[in-house]
């Protein structure tokens, strides 16, 4: 007796939100397994993770506007990078093209934001992230279709390049460092809360939505339409599926390359200004693995614009709640939330394998059994 | 029974998903005989034979080997049982020697490379009557030699039946008739040989019984002499089919597209066109003959303007069109559709529905930002009426179809553009009887409107019926241009070798150069002129 892989078709949409759905229980109850390990009810763990301590709690919805902060970009990072996975472009560099438009902006803010007013630099602050963030993509995207280097190991590699000038801007005192408090002795990152931030919109009395929410979905909408609607979105799509067939079209197959890489990296730029826009001071965290996370966002997402707002809600849900739950239940690092992310993403891949296959039994003899 | 079957198969089904590919087939072959399999694409001939080398299971049925029931789990478990199978894609190391690569593959070799190997290759080889380098590199042979390596390798592992997917198909003239005088020989030797086609004239020659699948059902098995041709074709299509290849006559126009001494390297940097002359009338059919990679792809490429060319002219109408983008030449009217062995590769986005494919050359058209998928829709209804594509609806992703439906769909769009130049390469590749004819006659009409085409063939029988003219290349070099109606395969055979050489047959006619060119005159005798030199 043995096992074989058939091959199915046409699987019936809510068969498939099923099977992706059971992935996902799964991977709830092998945590649940480990959390009885640690002696932490599962239950009561959970509860807090998914409520995100907002029930009974007072200030419930600071939670809720801090959730938004950590949604926004992850949000927008994943739409972006779905734009050069379409392509087949292995963007991995988010982390590094997130730092280079932290970093833009926040120098932005502290040299130009004291003289101009608080509307120009903000815009100042979007645009000059998005060029120097599309520029750090560009020259990944450039050496590929110059010289034919590696994309994913390139973008990888200028991950931690930026991610080193960081740690040098954050740690250098001189004179030039702008970036950093100039009364402290020890090198703390300066904020710029006091000179420019992103205009809230109050919501009731107490609740204030910050206005990158319209920003982002607007975005998001816009991105969905160029990818699907336009002429450009179409050149995506087919150098993606085959680049042999793009240049047989009569497409300028490198030019679009590196259009769509610059596009790609300078909105996750974008989504950098949008959070140290929000946040009001850079720090070597800035980030918050918005690069990586963004990957597998886009992943489950499968690649959709609508679907990848959805999961990066769940996965921040999942994220920022188990920070939250990780005050009430001690043994419990908010990593906890890494390696929940981690198998949900791997049974989630398991459940896309059931969809496109089944397996089936087969007896000696050759017949088979389903 | 009185007869002794190699192998026999009873009720045997095997069904991919939905699609049941062989349907409850039975099949015998005796000792020593060759036994033809027949049938169109996507009959389930492959796939039957698949279970019997080990690479499928069949989902129900009896397999009997010299009488006795068997199963087949593995390549191995069919290697024991003696049956040999050659594949249509040869399943070689390329940087291996012919030696090693039979080699790697025995069980008992044990861990240290013998000199001894090579001798013991030569000696089967010779046995059976083939000459081959047991030291010669797979990548530095030829397609026959390739194929015979692939022979050997299945007599060395002792197989007593010998199974020949499509073995003619990559084959000149020439080649097939040595091939099947080792097949004769084989026979004569007591092997069993099943050999896969769909060349009935093949089928006549080499075969004692054919056994016929239609659509996965097994419709019969008869003796080959007491059989015609139109009969087979009947059986394996399931109705009367016209086997006429058209070739209406049509007042040809001044040269559309002229080539004068192209020349044009491939990936590798070495030349696949050498100084190549042709041209190509409005209404006229130019085929191109030649070993598969004797340069084909490369020219196509280079009139399409994928490929840069090294030297030489192209001229459309009198206009240069050397060094313009692929865009340029598209607005010229010229279109190329080049079916490559996978079928999928150049042309066509697999991925994406019939409706974007359709838009894939003039999705620009459409004003303003956005693509029209209305105009692609009404298109892709179009192919689909007029070219009867068996599709579900228009935004099927293309990679669903079956290849016949796939290549209408390239060759629709195509079409639809309206060129005035149509290079073709392959179109018919791995199709049935009844697609090939389909898509005969849509190269016909577009020939009666006034179209030029270049048609780079496989099949001679197809191209002496279907063609005008007939280009045979060889090592990139015009071995000479002839008409369809006064040359034949064994001439063409001839020629694709390189061992018969026609270019120089008519000296005040170079062949290829049209005698009302466009190009100027001045300038074509230069060209003459320094082709005569060199």
């Amino acid at each position: 007796m043995g096992l074989r892989v058939v091959k199915r078709d046409g699987l019936p949409l809510w068969k498939r939100a099923i099977l992706y759905l059971s992935a996902v229980v799964l991977a709830l109850l092998i945590g649940a397994a480990i959390l009885l390990f640690l002696g932490v009810n599962p239950l009561d763990y959970y509860y807090q993770m998914f409520t995100m301590g907002t029930v009974n709690n007072p200030i419930a919805y600071k939670t809720f506007m801090n959730y938004i902060k950590e949604l926004l970009p992850l949000a927008l990072t994943s739409v972006a990078l779905s734009l050069a996975f379409k392509m087949r472009f292995w963007n991995i560099g988010g982390e590094g093209q997130f730092i280079v438009g932290a970093i833009t902006a926040t120098y932005v803010a502290l040299a130009w934001g004291p003289k101009l007013p608080t509307a120009v630099t903000l815009i100042l602050m979007c645009v000059l992230a998005m060029v120097t963030a599309g520029l750090y993509g560009l020259l990944a995207g450039f050496l590929k279709v110059r010289f034919g280097t590696n994309e994913t190991l390139l973008t990888l590699m200028l991950n931690y390049v930026a991610l080193y000038a960081l740690y040098f801007v954050g740690e250098t005192k001189a004179d030039w460092n702008l970036f950093l408090q100039e009364q402290s002795a020890r090198p703390v990152f300066k904020s710029f809360k006091d000179i420019v931030a992103f205009p809230m919109i109050p919501i009731g009395d107490k609740f204030k939505l910050t206005s990158c929410v319209i920003f982002t979905l607007i975005i998001g909408v816009a991105i969905y339409i160029y990818l699907k609607y336009t002429k450009h979105g179409y050149e995506i799509s087919v150098i993606g599926d085959s680049a042999g067939s793009a240049r047989y079209a009569g497409m300028k197959v490198n030019r679009i390359v590196l259009r769509t890489v610059f596009l790609s990296a300078a909105l996750i730029g974008l989504a950098a200004a949008f959070k140290v826009g929000s946040a009001g001071v850079l720090s070597t965290a800035i980030t918050d693995d918005v690069g990586w996370t963004g990957i597998i966002v886009a992943w489950l997402a499968q690649l959709s614009t609508g679907m990848i707002f959805l999961v990066s809600a769940l996965i921040t849900v999942l994220q920022f709640g188990s920070t939250v739950a990780a005050a009430t239940f001690r043994q419990v690092d908010s990593s906890f939330a890494n390696m929940l992310q981690g198998i949900i993403l791997f049974l989630v891949l398991a459940a896309d394998f059931y969809t496109r296959f089944r397996i089936v039994r087969v007896k000696k003899g050759g017949k088979a059994h389903e | 029974m009185a007869e002794n079957y190699a192998i026999e198969l009873q009720g045997i089904t095997k069904s991919f998903g939905k699609t049941v590919a062989n349907n409850n087939v039975n099949l015998a072959v005796r000792e020593g005989e060759i036994l033809a399999l027949l049938g169109e694409n996507g009959s389930g001939k492959t796939t039957l034979m698949n279970m019997l080398a080990g690479i499928y299971k069949p989902d129900s049925g009896r397999i009997l080997v010299g009488g006795k029931e068997v199963q087949i789990h593995s390549p191995e478990d069919s290697k024991r049982l003696g049956i040999g199978m050659v594949h249509q894609h040869f399943k070689l190391v390329d940087v291996f020697s012919a030696a090693d690569n039979i080699w790697m593959g025995k069980d008992k070799a044990g861990l240290p490379l013998r000199r001894r190997r090579y001798d013991e290759i030569e000696e089967i080889a010779a046995r059976f009557g083939f000459s081959i380098d047991p030291r010669k590199r797979v990548y530095n042979m030829s397609v026959s030699e390739k194929q015979t390596l692939e022979i050997i390798k299945v007599l060395y592992y002792g197989a007593k039946t010998i199974i020949l997917d499509e073995p003619t198909a990559v084959l000149t003239v020439q080649e097939i008739e040595k091939l099947f005088d080792v097949l004769r020989r084989m026979k004569a030797e007591g092997h069993s040989i099943i050999i896969i086609t769909h060349k009935l004239n093949e089928v006549m020659d080499i075969s004692d019984r054919v056994a016929i699948l239609r659509k996965g059902e097994y419709i019969t098995t008869v003796n080959t002499p007491e059989t015609t041709e139109q009969a087979l074709t009947e059986w394996m299509v399931g109705r009367k089919v016209d086997l006429n290849i058209d070739r209406p006559h049509m007042e040809t126009t001044r040269p559309l597209l002229e080539v004068r001494d192209l020349t044009i390297r491939n990936d590798e940097g070495a030349v696949a066109i050498d100084k190549v002359n042709f041209y190509i009338r409005g209404g006229e059919i130019l085929g191109v003959a030649g070993i598969a990679g004797c340069g084909q792809k490369e020219l196509c490429e280079a009139i399409a303007g994928l490929r840069p060319i090294e030297s030489g002219q192209m001229v459309h109408k009198g206009d240069n069109i050397v060094g313009l983008s692929p865009k340029a030449i598209l607005a010229k009217g010229i279109s190329m559709s080049f079916i490559p062995e996978d079928r999928l590769g150049m042309g066509l986005a697999p991925s994406l529905s019939i409706t974007d494919n359709m838009l894939l050359k003039k999705y620009r058209e459409a004003k303003g930002p956005f693509v029209d998928r209305r105009a692609g829709r009404a298109d892709a209804e179009e192919v689909i009426e007029s070219l009867g594509v068996v599709t579900p609806s228009t935004e099927t992703p293309v990679r669903r179809l079956s290849g016949g439906n796939v290549q209408k769909v390239l060759l629709g769009r195509e079409i639809k553009a309206g060129p005035n130049v149509i290079v073709t390469a392959y179109p018919v590749r791995g199709l049935d009887i009844h697609s090939s004819y389909a898509i005969y006659d849509i190269l016909n009409k577009q020939k009666l409107d006034g179209v030029g085409i270049l048609f780079v063939g496989e099949d001679l029988d197809v191209m002496l019926a279907l063609c005008d003219k007939i280009m045979v290349l060889c090592h990139g070099k015009v071995m000479g241009v002839v008409h369809a109606h006064k040359t034949s395969k064994e001439e063409l055979g001839l020629m694709m070798t390189g061992a018969l050489d026609l270019s120089e047959k008519y000296a005040d006619k170079p062949a290829g150069i049209a005698k009302d060119s466009l190009l100027e005159p001045e300038s074509a005798e230069e060209v003459r002129r320094e082709s005569s030199t060199n």
